[in-house]
């Protein structure tokens, strides 16, 4: 990569100060799938659309939430093969700092070094800013984390997120129905009432998906019927 | 991505580069330093449900035992254990890296991890140092195509038995199973049997030595049996204890600091920087 006639970066700054192709990443960020987390004061809900191109693909195969350590998960917004390159490399990392230190990485080690991944991509010569966003959730000694990471590399811990379409719409909605007091249960009734809200078609257990972290630290991906269950209770 | 990379060697495989200054070095009179080996013996056997394996736990320096209660059973994969022997620190390092290369490939595949693949990810690795990770395993587990068992050796070559003893009490643990050894052994069989075969090793090896360690792994399920049989225990402990009398009397005690101490005045001016 070093020495190539093209190492010279791509992502170059405006006459206004903007990095325009990151602007650009952030609306194909945008124009993704609403994906969402909330964190409870015992756990952390992430959840997704997972809306298939066509009824002929086969929704079993399709699994849009990841695990990248034992109590750590991550759900995005935007490109999916982008994505998967991302969760590839924070595995490794996970799995190199405890080879390291023997110990299991912290929440907040692992998305400081996902977003340190997705900056050297707008910096780097001959690639492009990562199209997605991902929203990571994790327990460890602190407690319960949910964090932000953007295609710029920067990232935010939230008690509360969404991103992709329909985003300002799900906020408000979370906004209003955000409680800190709130426990994983009434979390995850609360993020698929606000998946609901910008749903087109019919919700079932087949066409979102949820994970979830709780006092047990082990990152769950519900099966579908687990979804349909919540989804029962929470209409 | 970063440039950092472009440090490792381009084309994959053991770099030679320093093999010429340690000969050199060798010449000069440098000796090289001395290592912690674990005259061992590691035995496995394949049962009725599963893999058994077992292990002493003396760890040697030459002529001293370094360390009475070493774990010589590596953790490999939930459903894999490896027993190893010869370096200490090529066993631990050669298993706990193929350890986490299993760990990552399991996050991707979503599967339960193959005995095949640690043992083609731990013979390659030997392999490619060509001998000079000094590492025997006894690799045994049970995965989705059943139980098994098998042996590595430094060089990279591999043996797969249904049981098996490596380490410098290997032929004395060896004598054992050969004689005793059938298919379609139950659990408490297979573990007696283990445990006789490293006894064996523990009494008529002096590289090995200490405690029994067996490891049970079936379908679904492992028992790690740390210090299974004990059968060197230290028999004699002085009840009086150890106390060391006071040869000399404190007649004074004067501190005198070496130093005045500084106060600290809060709220001062602030240090300009």
């Amino acid at each position: 990569m070093g020495d190539s006639q093209y190492s010279f970066s791509l992502t170059t700054f405006s006459p206004s100060g903007k990095l325009v192709q990151i602007e650009h990443a952030l609306t194909a960020v945008g124009s993704g799938q609403t994906s969402l987390g909330i964190k409870a004061s015992n756990g952390v809900v992430i959840a997704t659309e997972k809306k298939l191109p066509s009824i002929l693909v086969d929704e079993a195969s399709v699994q849009k939430i990841q695990t990248l350590t034992p109590n750590i998960g991550v759900v995005y917004s935007g490109m999916g093969p982008d994505s998967r390159v991302l969760v590839r490399k924070s595995r490794k990392q996970a799995e190199q700092y405890y080879r390291l230190y023997k110990e299991p990485i912290p929440v907040t080690q692992l998305v400081r070094e996902t977003a340190t991944v997705m900056q050297e991509f707008t910096q780097s010569g001959g690639v492009r800013p990562f199209g997605v966003s991902l929203l990571v959730a994790g327990y460890d000694d602190k407690g319960p984390q949910l964090y932000q990471v953007d295609p710029s590399g920067s990232y935010f811990s939230w008690k509360a997120s969404a991103m992709g379409k329909n985003v300002s719409n799900a906020k408000s909605f979370l906004e209003k129905r955000y409680t800190e007091e709130m426990e994983l249960d009434d979390a995850v009734h609360t993020a698929i009432l606000t998946l609901k809200e910008g749903f087109e078609g019919q919700i079932s257990g087949k066409n979102i998906e949820i994970g979830v972290i709780g006092n047990d630290r082990i990152f769950k991906v519900l099966s579908p019927s687990e979804v349909e269950d919540y989804l029962q209770e929470a209409e | 991505m970063s440039r950092f990379e472009e440090s490792a060697p381009a084309k994959g495989g053991f770099s030679f580069d320093l093999c010429k200054r340690n000969e050199m070095l060798v010449q000069k009179g440098l000796k090289p330093s001395s290592y912690l080996k674990t005259g061992t013996t590691i035995v496995g056997l394949v049962f009725q449900d599963g893999v058994i394996l077992g292990a002493d736990t003396r760890a040697t320096e030459g002529p001293i035992v370094a360390d009475k209660n070493c774990e010589k059973i590596h953790y490999m994969a939930p459903n894999i254990y490896c027993c190893g022997a010869g370096t200490a620190a090529d066993t631990e390092a050669v298993t706990d890296m193929v350890s986490s290369q299993l760990k990552l490939h399991r996050f991707h595949t979503g599967r339960e991890s193959r005995v095949v693949t640690a043992l083609t990810l731990l013979k390659s690795h030997l392999f490619s140092y060509q001998g000079h990770v000094s590492a025997a395993l006894v690799l045994g587990g049970v995965d989705v195509t059943g139980p098994h068992l098998h042996t590595i050796y430094p060089h990279g070559s591999t043996d797969t038995l249904p049981f098996a003893t490596m380490g410098s009490g290997s032929l004395a643990a060896m004598a054992i199973f050969e004689s005793k050894y059938r298919e379609g052994l139950t659990r408490d069989e297979g573990v007696k049997l283990v445990a006789e075969a490293i006894s064996s090793g523990i009494f008529n090896d002096l590289g090995s030595g200490s405690n029994v360690d067996v490891c049970v792994i079936t379908k679904g399920k492992r028992e790690y049996l740390r210090n299974y049989m004990l059968p060197n225990p230290r028999t004699y402990v002085s009840q009086k204890g150890y106390s060391f009398s006071k040869k000399t009397e404190v007649l004074m005690t004067k501190i005198t600091p070496l130093r005045e101490l500084v106060e600290v005045i809060e709220g001062g001016d602030a240090m300009e920087e």
